[in-house]
This record gives structure tokens, C-alpha cells and sequence, in this order.
């Protein structure tokens, strides 16, 4: 067992003394997900209107001109559903928010800088906070366009204000704050009375605990359908194309130890063929899995790649090691030189890199390309990697694709050591 | 295997299609001496020494290493190789190449940092044991070979053209290592086609051309059986005379009284001699 760690310990050492392997094998496939990721993610490309649901429980003349408002607004997109289907939206992800006015938005929103401020609920995602706060600012934004409107309308306005000033005198407000309301809303009054034509207010509810709009934020508990962003499509893409090219560097680097005469030696020492083999696979599967691992880490925590299972990450990862382990040892066997095992091998890994969804995203293949590319060991490992991430497999969903992988990384393993030529 | 014997090659055969590379080849090799395989590029001195080091199985005969088979990997720990081609890893520094080898051979700890301390100094290169390889002399990097194949102390060290391509001071610090093993006791196999190494080092040296062992003895015994008589040339009254005798200074003594002389020189038979008379080419043929 010392004489593998030994051989592995070697070729991972070598790995890191050739700095462009190095690049090739951890960074490309990195900038390869973040590039991709971030030219298909949404936000590069796409307006930058919000997509909400809203539903209109109100059915005001008040909650109708809210929602006019939020459909005219430059900010949302907005799609009308009712309060079931708008959260179930947002809990596919297929909306940023759900919006919500109940009953008693339209009377709530002709009263002026009194009493019960109209109500809206937003439902969202917990992990999208910072959206949640946008949605707000922009709402009151929204609110406040209305008023403005109001304002403009001086007629509308007075009666308004009249029937505010009768409410609070009504109301059981403290008497203080009833008088000062009560003389703020008179004064505004007079005001609108020798301004006919006023164009715009300040927004006059100082000193009274008013405000235009009562936001009331709800959690959604998401329900998985889907990636959750362009990333957890790129990663599995990139982890792939890492494990690939480690595979091709350990498959050049075993035919150069023959070129070079250093497997002469390995030969010479008193370890037998099988521990000089596994030495080499242990090489190679160390360094594909750490591969993996870094760039699992950099989507955890760089770009909110999240698998749904670590255990089933964990199984998608070894079982895609594995494949590409048994691949380097096949083009290992069939390349004479150096030259002739890099031809060979980018000549086998491209098509499959290809037909796999290296290249292409599996969900945007033509039918064609997806069935043809169920012969590729890089398909099987994307399907995999997203089933765990994001496709919400069970294990049983699981077995299919890593089956293949380990079948694939045994035959190759096989027919590679038979054919290799040590000496 | 007689006492004594370290390796024993019993009627090798060695075939590559329709080339016979080792044809029904018989040898002993005595512990403590320098054996030499001295013969021509393509005469199939590393084919022999890769059946000898059980990297290659012979199409026929049989070979014994310290008792055992050498395909037995226990059996290949009793001897060392520093084979033609280097087999070295060049983005990796001395000492690190070292310790890679020492391990496979199952040292470690204490009793590898030693070993390839000690190694390293043997050849030299102790100063320069963190440099990577790549940036050695070939000189430095034949050195550097011997010390791989001296790691593990094995009891059979086997060189195979240990010093091609090294500059002349490269090369005396290789034999001046050599012969250093020798004085130890330590047994080695050493082919050349330089006949001057296989004279300067060599106990006995065992001919070979197309895969076959046209002769085996110590160098005097060679030189005698096979090296032909003294040449002795001689230059008088404007010509060139050669003679060859068994008593060139009897020879010199008649001319001299015949003839004045104006200069002579005596050659010595050497093993370029014997294998022009062996073969009837030369070893640079």
C-alpha cells in the first residue's frame, strides 16, 4: 500500500510542478462555469423588471388603480393570479414575489394621513431578502405616485380631506392627536381651496403616525422545480471538464513516464503490476476529486450551487471519477506517444464532451443530440451532478446514471490495462 | 547456481519477430566482480540485461538472481539498475527523486533520509539535491542515475551504458564512483561499447555481437587469447615498417642492426583488437 501512496503521492506532485496542467485542470473549468453561468443568468441578459404575481382580492377601485400602477410601473412584471396560484409561483420560483391585496386595500386607500393604511402582503423566497426589500421601496414608490396623483386633483382631494377630517373627529384617537390632525387636514384643505390648480404636495403626514402603505412580508417555503440559477447548470458542466482534463493529463503523463524511461525503473522495483496501476488510478482519482470539490466549494459558497443531497452529490462525484478514471487508463493504453495519446484522447473526449452537455446545456439539446448523447460517460455525469444539485433525484433515480458511470469506468479500466504496454 | 554466483543466465533466447536479439547466451557473474558486456550498439547487451532484470521474459533459458526468479518483485529488490535511458523525473528535485524510488523499495523515515543523503553525497551532488532535475547537466543526471540504483544498498548493481552522453569530467567522477563500489565489494554488471571503460574497470569482460557471447575472460586473458601479438611500427630511411611479434624488442634490436632508425612505436593488442578479431569490424561499426 505504500509503494501506491508513494506512486500517487508522485504523480500528484508532478500534477502540481506543470503550472498550465494546473490551470487547465482546476481554473479553466472554474472561469468556464462562472463565464457561462453568468452570460445565461437571467439578470445579464433580461429586462430588469421584477416578475411578480398579484392577486387583487379587493377588486376596488382603489386596488384596481394599485394594481394599474404596478403594471405601468418600469419596475415589475407583473402577472395577475389569484392568492393560491401566486404563491404557488413563487414557491416554484417561477415569480421573485407574490403580491397580495386583501380586502379593504381600496378603502383603506382613500383615507389620508389617518387611520389604517392600506395592506399589502408580499410573499417571497427567504433566501432572496435583499429582493424583498427592493419590492418594498418600490411599492411605497408606487404608493406615492398615487398620491401624488390624488394631490393633482384638487376637487378629489377636498372631498377626501373632508371626509378624513370628519372620521378623526369620529375617531377615539387621544384628543390631542385628534385636534392636531384634524387642524393639519383643515389647513390642507384651505390650502387645496386657494390653490386650485396644485400640482404636487409634500407628502404632509409629519407629525402624524401615518403612513401610505402597510407592507406585510410572508416567507414561502420554496418547492424545487428546476435550477435554481444559471450556475447549477454551468458547475456539473465545469466539474466535468475538470475531471476530463485530469483524466487527459494522467493518460499523456502515464505514456510520457514510457517515452521517458522513468516506468523503466517503476517496472524494475520490486512492486508488481497491479500496485503500480493503482498507484497511477489512485493519482489520477485524487486529483479529479479535488477537482470536484473545489469547484463544488466555489458554487457553494460563490454562487449558490446547493445541492438538494450532499450524500447523492457525494455519490455523483465518485461514480464520475470513477468513468474518467477508467478512461484515462484506456487512452493510456492507446497511445503509443505522447502525440499519438493527446490525439487519441481529444478525439474520444471531445464528441462525448459534446454530445454529453459539456458544451450545451442537456435541457437545450435538440431531441437528436440528448439520445445521442447517451453514449457519453459526460452526459451520464451531468445528469448526475444536477440530479443531486438540482433535479431533486432519489436515490433510486441516482442508480441509473452512476451505474453507467462505474460500468463505463470498469470497462475501460479493463480494457486499458490489458492493452498498455509497460515496457 | 554455484557458490559464489550472484546471477546466473542459463542459454537465453530472445526474440522480436524474425530478429533474435539474444541467441541461447550463457553467463555467471561472481560477487564482487565487474562483469563487462562490451559490444556494439545493436548487439543486444540491454535486451540481455532487461531478461537479467526480469523486465522481459526470455523465449527461452532460464535466469537466476540471488536464488530466485527476477520477475518476482522480492527477488528484483537484490539488485539496482541505472538504466541507459534516464529514467528520471525532471520537474521533480534530486532529492525528491530519491525519496519516490527509496519508497517503492520500502524505506522510509530515518532510514530514507539517510539512504538518499548518503546516495547523493556518493555521487556528488548533495549541493545541489533540492535543484530540479531539469536543470542538471547530462552529467549530473547520469550521477544522479547511479544514485538511484545505489538507493536501496542492493547486492547486484546493473549499468547500462552509464556514461554516453556525459562530458570527460562527468565521466571520471563515474568511474572514480565504480571503482569506489568495487573496493566496497559490491557486485556490478557494466556494458559499454567503449572497450577503454570495460579495460579501466572491468574484472572480466564478456564479448557479445548478435546476441551471442563470442568470448569470456578477464582482460589479460582476452588481450592474450584473443588480441593478436604486439604491433610494432617502425620508421627507417624514409619507409614505414610493421611488424607483429610476440618479442618486439628482439625485432627492434635486428632492424636497428641493419638499418638506422629513425623513429619506432610499440602497440599493445587491446580489446578493440580482439573484437576486430573476433568480429572483424570494429566496436563503432
Amino acid at each position: 500500500m505504500s509503494a501506491i501512496l508513494a506512486l500517487a503521492a508522485k504523480d500528484l506532485r508532478l500534477l502540481i510542478r506543470v503550472k498550465s496542467g494546473l490551470f487547465f485542470a482546476f481554473a479553466w473549468p472554474l472561469v468556464i462555469a462562472i463565464l457561462f453561468g453568468a452570460i445565461f443568468s437571467p439578470s445579464g441578459t433580461e429586462s430588469r423588471r421584477m416578475a411578480v404575481a398579484l392577486a387583487d382580492e379587493d377588486q376596488s377601485a382603489g386596488s384596481r388603480d394599485f394594481a394599474a400602477l404596478l403594471a405601468k410601473s418600469a419596475d415589475f412584471d407583473v402577472r395577475p393570479a389569484s392568492r393560491v396560484e401566486s404563491i404557488g409561483l413563487v414557491r416554484k420560483r417561477q415569480e421573485a414575489a407574490a403580491l397580495i391585496l386583501p380586502k379593504g386595500f381600496g378603502e383603506a386607500s382613500q383615507q389620508m394621513f389617518h387611520g389604517t393604511p392600506p395592506k399589502v402582503e408580499v410573499w417571497i423566497d427567504p433566501s432572496r431578502q435583499a429582493e424583498g426589500a427592493m419590492i418594498q421601496g418600490l411599492l411605497f414608490q408606487i404608493v406615492m405616485k398615487g398620491f401624488q396623483k390624488k394631490m393633482a386633483d384638487t376637487g378629489a382631494m377636498r372631498a377626501g380631506l373632508r371626509q378624513s377630517i370628519e372620521e378623526v373627529e369620529r375617531s377615539k384617537a387621544p384628543p390631542g392627536q385628534r385636534a392636531s390632525t384634524a387642524r393639519f387636514l383643515e389647513s390642507m384643505d384651505r390650502a387645496l381651496g386657494e390653490m386650485p390648480a396644485a400640482s404636487g404636495a409634500g407628502g404632509g403626514g409629519q407629525g402624524a403616525q401615518w403612513e401610505p402603505l402597510s407592507i406585510e412580508q410572508h416567507d414561502v417555503a420554496i418547492q424545487q422545480e428546476g435550477p435554481r440559477n444559471a450556475f447549477e447548470i454551468t458547475f456539473p458542466q465545469g466539474m466535468l471538464w475538470g475531471v476530463l482534463g485530469c483524466a487527459m493529463a494522467f493518460a499523456i503523463g502515464f505514456v510520457s513516464e514510457r517515452t521517458h524511461g522513468t516506468l523503466l525503473r517503476l517496472q524494475m522495483a520490486p512492486i508488481g503490476r497491479v500496485q503500480l496501476l493503482a498507484g497511477k488510478a489512485l493519482a489520477c482519482a485524487v486529483a479529479c476529486l479535488a477537482i470536484e470539490v473545489t469547484l463544488m466549494a466555489i458554487g457553494r459558497f460563490g454562487f449558490h450551487v446547493v445541492p438538494h443531497s450532499w450524500a447523492l452529490l457525494a455519490l455523483a462525484g465518485v461514480s464520475t471519477v470513477a468513468a474518467f478514471v477508467g478512461m484515462m487508463m484506456l487512452i493510456a493504453g492507446l497511445g503509443k506517444t505522447e502525440q499519438a495519446a493527446a490525439g487519441v484522447g481529444w478525439a474520444v473526449m471531445m464528441p462525448l464532451a459534446m454530445f454529453g452537455g459539456g458544451m450545451v446545456p442537456l435541457a437545450f439539446m435538440p431531441h437528436w443530440m440528448a439520445t445521442a448523447g447517451t453514449i457519453s460517460p459526460v452526459r451520464w455525469g451531468i445528469l448526475a451532478f444536477e440530479g443531486a444539485l438540482w433535479r431533486g433525484f432519489s436515490f433510486q433515480e441516482m442508480l441509473l446514471p452512476c451505474a453507467i458511470l462505474l460500468a463505463t469506468g470498469a470497462v475501460c479500466f479493463a480494457i486499458g490495462t490489458r492493452t498498455l504496454r509497460l515496457s | 547456481m554455484p557458490d559464489g554466483t550472484l546471477l546466473s543466465l542459463r542459454q537465453i533466447t530472445k526474440r522480436y519477430g524474425s530478429l533474435t536479439a539474444v541467441d541461447g547466451l550463457s553467463l555467471e557473474v561472481q560477487r564482487g566482480e565487474i562483469f563487462g558486456l562490451l559490444g556494439p550498439n545493436g548487439a543486444g547487451k540491454t535486451t540481455l540485461i532487461h531478461c537479467a532484470i526480469g523486465l522481459l521474459e526470455p523465449d527461452g533459458g532460464e535466469v537466476v538472481l540471488s536464488g530466485g526468479n527476477p520477475r518476482e518483485p522480492r527477488v528484483r529488490a537484490h539488485m539496482g539498475i541505472a538504466p541507459q535511458v534516464l529514467s528520471l523525473y525532471e520537474l521533480l528535485s534530486a532529492e525528491e527523486n530519491l525519496s519516490f524510488f527509496g519508497k517503492l523499495y520500502g524505506l522510509d523515515g530515518r532510514r530514507l533520509a539517510e539512504r538518499v543523503a548518503s546516495s547523493l553525497a556518493f555521487v556528488g551532488l548533495e549541493s545541489r539535491r533540492r535543484d530540479a532535475v531539469k536543470n542538471y547537466s547530462g552529467g549530473m543526471q547520469r550521477r544522479l542515475n547511479l544514485a538511484a540504483a545505489l538507493l536501496h544498498d542492493p547486492e547486484i548493481l546493473l549499468l547500462d551504458e552509464p556514461t554516453v552522453g556525459v562530458d570527460p569530467q562527468s565521466r571520471n567522477s563515474i568511474f572514480d564512483n565504480i571503482l569506489a563500489l568495487k573496493r566496497e565489494g559490491r557486485t556490478i554488471v557494466y556494458t559499454t561499447h567503449y572497450m577503454e571503460e570495460a579495460e579501466r574497470l572491468c574484472d572480466r569482460v564478456g564479448i557479445v555481437d548478435h546476441g551471442r557471447l563470442l568470448s569470456l575472460d578477464t582482460v589479460q586473458g582476452l588481450l592474450a587469447s584473443q588480441g593478436g601479438l604486439p604491433r610494432l611500427v617502425v620508421e627507417t630511411g624514409g619507409r614505414e615498417i610493421e611488424l607483429f611479434s610476440a618479442d618486439p624488442l628482439g625485432e627492434l634490436n635486428r632492424l636497428a642492426a641493419t638499418a638506422p632508425i629513425d623513429r619506432f612505436r610499440l602497440e599493445q593488442p587491446t580489446l578493440e583488437q580482439v573484437f576486430l578479431n573476433l568480429t572483424g569490424r570494429t566496436l563503432r561499426d
